[in-house]
């Protein structure tokens, strides 16, 4: 028979979840904990899940504290989380904190600490078109399920340092007060784990005050930026409607950075027989073609690309990137890989006989060039490129795109005498001219044979119609390989 | 971007280092201990005085193996203890023949029940034989939870081949003790042993107070006088009868008089007199004290209303003790983890056979598979108190447990949706992914194909964002597992190999049984170095034992060896070249086996030796090229058809600022290690021009700083800031 000791009133130990992904640190985490908690005497025993949840999957470490020093007796640790009683849950990206509540493991006794910069999971990228979650009704939820919710916007917070997720989330742990562990101590177990020590005891300091500073605003969420056109342009945008009035602006000022002002000028008269066609006064119709037909109509062709290469803030932003000063020498190499039909677009269509009709230029093949961007002579190539705007007109591509544009324009204006939705949703069907190559060219033909028998659909099939176009949109956004 | 060479890696370290905490490993009596469990186990052994230990590795055992091999140098060599990372776990098995006729103690480690499964044939021979000299065999068991193998009990073993299993309760000094009692038994009852060790047991953390390492009578330094002949030791006639009847008649016995001379097993008294009780295996126990706890049947040191019978010696039962614990009461559960249910099956057997009037509940109560989670096990207890105790304890049970349902499905009611799914996936930079691509490219080219995969991080192939991968079926056999199907399908069928899995069975139970039976197959062996999906484990190809002692065989020198003809090497970076040769391989039919090997290291591996190594360099001022691949943001289209051929962790989404931008863009974050893959993808399956890379020269020459002034006037000229 054993025997077992007890002298304690506390009926359990205090319980951690950490949730994580492979390579954020979160078994070093946890190794600080169990030593902060021997250094002050308390028993203490940590876990986690490791295997192939290391590579990059989400994974799980759990910590269990008894808040009593040198008790008489061993308490009872286990190896699991439990629903309702777990007091802490840190997880290094939010819907790690939305993953426990799932489980079941987050209640009204629960203190969620979470990082609120989302790592996207692959379901998410590989969507075409935007299938990330929305982080905001997560942190709702988190806040509403749990006793309370310590946001940590890591970017943000251990910007100008080199502290890690992992040390500012045990700063914040200690501060919660949840846990009976002093700064001292988990000081002393980041020095003695002699890893990245000053970095860490900087994150581990930024933890402590950000936590008293209460929640973090939350980075997720960037800005759009809108340019302005031309004062010139000002009273005829003053003609549309306000809500869309910004949009256009930012049209205006894309399509001269593009071609030239007769080029937004254009884009204007386009967007004109739109707006006369927009009978609902939510005026959706008209900032959503204004939207997408200043993206189709700077289409990127090779000369756009070599443009947008060649910008001249493009290098001091990559030197930014890789942290380095303007006199460090910087290698850029760029990877274009135009195909037979980039070179029959880029040529005028009576030119293009002189394209080789060679294997190595055929689709999936293609020229691959590694240009060398950052030295003076692949800039110089490229801004000859470039150089050609003016040319831009006479190209095959340009005649293509353009017609394809006043198609999709005509079925825009016939379906807002019907129907506004309908109108808007063929507006989105421009979402089909993207990419490059193959890509385009299929979105194009599916534009194309939809528009064929428009008109008279419009009037016979209009439910069928307004169904098919629908379900193009979500298969447009869709996971292509899944449908 | 080459494979390290052979050299790099004798000297390159596992993906953990115990090389600190093996100081543990010397602790003598009376010191205190803290650590890992594993780490605990393995000072166990050496205070239990072994005389040689080996194993394979495989989560959750690789660290036993990693801190076996740190510590050889300074710690088993001078004990005279003889330490291997086998082959195999057949090799490692095979180990253990040295106790049958020797009084030597020897212990074996592998990941359960894939490695007991390969393990097997030993096994069960060592079983027959029986030992003399202690002989334990540690088992990781990956059961549950992140587990990355089928769900399988190792019951089944040690039923079968009449070997006792240890599922031992998780107390840091019990576990000591019982890894200890282990060799007692072993010796006890002739029977090589079982611990089960259930994955996250491998890394709990706790203390014990240390006894003196004990040198083994005989090791190394100190040799067996004459080497012993005995027939009857031999698994033939007669003697293998005579084995089968010595297992049931005196080993098995010997084993539970030990357990209950020794105590193995673990009554712990209930505070109430209701006739109620539990029994649960030791690796449960704290399991079913906390779920007591939370149904205020008991308090946070295990003192429980309810008495727990656990079961530390899980096979054989010691029936005598089970009759004890039933004869007083009218009921117990059962709390027995995975399927099928052989302990309560065996005690609901002692029960009906001796006429004990007790009820035995257990998977009726409890879900009949899967992990016994904290949760799961107070649902079952709570509904087993509510039915069985008396009344008030009934009623608290209940009640804790509808308070704590409740309050958890509240809280689950505030969820907007389903949680992202996050599988495991290959690192950034692995060399692997670019293969996973050239595949999925070839299939766009000429149709889908056969894949057989293997064991190892190949398997992630199968998964988004590549989806390719048919079938897996154990480890180094993905090419024998293609010869039914190969001859019939159209293409020919190809078979991914890690290097890892090529030396485990895939050399003999693939490329020979391949190139014997003439397969029209395509062979791609994924060299990159290490076993690394264990955590950077060496291998005969590597370059070196664990130990650091150098040691190479080629791969290449033995498919060459076996007569196979075709072989060429990539650079699975180029990601153009990679396609030519497995079109080329796939195209060569009538040409007996292709083999393609793709040699570069693995990525980690690799970032472990650079990244300090760049990082001093920078700090020493030498020149340093810095590396990383970037998205020019306004270039990209936004369909992300890069990532749906890529999946590297670094090449993720960006919020556009661009208002006309309609969906994310690609973005490359900073954990890019520059592999190049990404801009090779946009290449090979002509892709958006948006990807570039960016070279820094940090402490540039002069020559080159020269250079560089030239070339930014010149820029500066065309207009670049």
């Amino acid at each position: 028979m054993n025997e077992i000791k007890n002298t304690s009133v506390i009926d359990r130990p205090i319980c951690l979840l950490l949730g994580a992904l492979g390579g954020q640190g979160g078994g070093v985490l946890i190794e600080w904990l169990v030593d902060a908690a021997k250094r002050a005497g308390y028993p203490a025993q940590a876990t986690s899940t490791p295997g192939v949840a290391q590579r990059t999957g989400a994974t799980t470490y759990y910590f269990e504290l008894f808040p009593e020093k040198n008790p008489a007796g061993t308490p009872i640790f286990t190896f699991f989380p439990a629903s309702g009683d777990l007091d802490l849950m840190i997880a290094m990206e939010p819907t790690e904190a939305g993953r426990a509540i799932e489980r079941g493991f987050v209640t009204d006794c629960t203190t969620v600490i979470t990082a609120t910069e989302r790592v996207y999971s692959t379901a998410e990228k590989v969507s075409a078109g935007d299938g990330r979650i929305d982080v905001e009704p997560i942190l709702e939820a988190i806040e509403k399920a749990s006793k309370e919710l310590v946001q940590l916007d890591m970017a943000a917070l251990s910007a100008g340092t080199a502290a890690r997720g992992n040390a500012i989330a045990f700063g914040a742990i200690v501060s919660s007060g949840i846990l009976p562990l002093t700064a001292e101590d988990c000081r002393a177990s980041i020095t003695s784990k002699g890893v990245a020590v000053e970095s860490n005891l900087a994150g581990f300091e930024i933890g402590m005050t950000a936590n008293a500073t209460d929640a973090q605003p939350n980075s997720q969420k960037d800005e759009l930026i809108f340019n302005a056109a031309p004062e010139k342009f000002a009273s005829k945008i003053s003609d549309f409607p306000s809500s869309a009035q910004e949009i256009i602006g930012h049209g205006i000022a894309r399509l001269i950075d593009y071609q030239n002002e007769a080029y937004a000028e254009f884009y204007l008269e386009r967007l004109k027989s739109v707006a006369e066609a927009d009978t609902d006064k939510s005026k959706k119709l008209t900032s959503e073609v204004a939207r997408h037909l200043a993206r189709w109509m700077s289409f990127e062709d090779v000369i756009r690309v070599a443009q947008l290469k060649t910008r001249p803030e493009r290098l001091s932003r990559i030197r930014g990137e890789l942290s380095v000063d303007d006199t460090t020498p910087l290698k850029v190499t760029d990877y274009f890989k135009p195909g037979r039909d980039e070179f029959l677009g880029a040529l005028p269509k009576g030119l293009g006989w002189l394209v080789p009709n060679i294997e190595k230029l055929k689709l999936g093949n293609g020229l691959a060039l590694h240009l060398p961007t950052g030295s003076a002579f692949g800039y110089a190539m490229l801004k000859f490129m470039a150089a050609l705007k003016p040319l831009r007109s006479k190209s095959a591509q340009y005649i293509e795109e353009q017609a394809a544009i006043e198609q999709w324009l005509a079925a825009v204006i016939k379906a807002a005498a019907t129907n506004n939705y309908l109108a808007c949703q063929t507006a989105n069907l421009a979402i089909l001219a993207r990419g490059y190559g193959q890509v385009r060219k299929t979105g194009f033909s599916k534009m194309a044979t939809l528009f064929s028998d428009w008109a008279e659909r419009l009037t016979n099939d209009h439910a069928g119609l307004a169904a098919e176009v629908d379900q193009m949109i979500l298969l447009a956004h869709a996971n292509p390989e899944e449908t | 971007m080459d494979g390290g060479t052979a050299i790099d890696r004798v000297t390159s370290v596992g993906e953990r280092s115990f090389t600190k905490e093996i100081q543990k490993l010397t602790l003598g009596a009376g010191e205190e201990f803290h650590g890992e469990g594993i780490l605990a186990v393995t000072k166990a052994l050496l205070q239990s005085g072994v005389s040689y230990v080996g194993g394979y590795p495989g989560a959750p055992m690789s660290h036993l193996i990693d801190v076996l091999a740190d510590a050889s140098a300074e710690i088993l060599e001078p004990m005279g203890i003889t330490y291997e990372q086998s082959a195999s776990e057949a090799g490692a098995a095979a180990l253990l023949s040295a106790s049958i006729q020797y009084p030597m103690r020897g212990a074996v480690t592998w990941k359960s029940v894939v490695g007991t499964n390969v393990a097997s044939d030993a096994l069960s021979n060592l079983a027959s034989t029986g030992v003399t000299g202690g002989s334990l065999i540690i088992l990781g068991d990956d059961y549950g939870e992140g587990s990355s193998i089928m769900q399988e009990r190792t019951y089944t073993f040690a039923m079968k081949s009449s070997i006792p299993l240890i599922d031992p309760r998780y107390d840091m000094e019990r576990l000591v003790e019982l890894t200890e009692h282990c060799f007692g038994i072993s010796e006890a009852s002739n029977m090589p042993v079982f611990l089960n060790m259930r994955i996250r047991a491998c890394h709990l953390t706790g203390s014990f107070i240390a006894k003196d390492n004990k040198v083994a009578e005989f090791n190394t330094n100190a040799p067996i006088p004459e080497q012993k002949y005995d027939v009857s030791k031999i698994v033939l006639p007669p003697h293998s009868y005579l084995h089968e009847i010595a297992k049931f008649e005196k080993r098995l016995p010997a084993a539970i008089a030990y357990a209950k001379q020794h105590k193995i097993n673990e009554i712990f008294p209930g505070k109430s007199d209701a006739r109620i009780g539990i029994i649960t295996q030791g690796g449960t126990y704290s399991v079913v004290m906390r779920a007591l706890q939370r149904l205020g049947a008991a308090d946070a040191f295990g003192n429980s209303d309810v008495p727990v019978y656990c079961m530390n010696l899980v096979y054989p039962l010691v029936t005598d003790e089970i009759v004890d614990f039933l004869s007083d009461k009218d009921s117990v559960l059962i709390v027995e983890e995975g399927n099928p249910n052989f302990i309560e099956t065996q005690i609901a057997e002692i029960a009906h056979t001796l006429n004990i009037e007790c009820r035995i509940h257990g998977k009726g109560m409890l879900p009949m598979a899967g992990e016994y989670v904290s949760n799961v096990v107070r649902e079952g207890i709570a509904q087993y108190l509510a039915e069985e105790a008396p009344t008030e304890m009934s009623k608290t049970a209940l009640d804790s447990n509808n308070e704590i349902l409740a309050r958890t499905s509240e809280a689950q009611s505030f969820l907007p949706g389903p949680m992202p799914a996050r599988p495991p996936s290959f690192c950034t930079g692995c060399p692997e992914r670019p293969i996973m691509a050239a595949l999925k490219l070839l299939m766009k080219e000429r149709g889908k194909f056969h894949i057989s995969m293997d064991i190892g991080c190949n398997l992630f192939g199968s998964l988004p964002p590549f989806n390719v991968g048919n079938t897996v079926l154990g480890y180094g056999l993905s090419l024998a597992s293609s010869g039914a199907i190969g001859p019939a399908l159209d293409q020919p069928n190809v078979a991914i190999m890690g290097d890892g899995g090529f030396w485990h069975n895939g050399f003999t139970s693939g490329v020979v049984n391949a190139q014997w039976n003439k397969y029209d197959s395509v062979l791609v062996i994924l060299d990159n170095g290490y076993a690394a999906a264990t955590g950077q484990h060496k291998l005969p190809s590597t370059g070196a034992t664990p130990r650091g002692m150098e040691s190479m065989i080629s791969i290449e020198g033995a498919l060459k060896g076996v007569g196979v003809q075709w072989i060429k090497h990539v650079d699975s970076y180029s990601l153009d070249d990679t396609i030519n040769v497995l079109r080329e391989a796939m195209d060569a039919r009538g040409k007996g086996l292709r083999v393609v090997i793709s040699d570069n290291e693995c990525m980690l591996a690799r970032q472990r030796r650079e990244k300090p190594a760049k990082a001093a360099a920078l700090k020493a001022g030498q020149t340093v090229i810095q590396e990383k691949f970037g998205v020019d943001e306004e270039v990209c289209t936004g369909d992300h058809s890069c990532m749906r051929l890529s999946g590297c962790p670094s090449l993720t989404l960006k919020q556009s600022s661009d208002p006309l931008k309609e969906t994310p863009v690609a973005h490359v974050d900073d954990s890019c290690v520059a592999c190049g893959n990404c801009g090779e993808v946009a290449h090979a399956a002509q892709l958006c021009p948006s990807f570039y890379k960016a070279e820094a020269v940090r402490n540039a020459g002069i020559l080159r700083q020269f250079a560089s002034t030239i070339n930014r006037g010149l820029l500066s000229m065309m207009g670049a800031k």
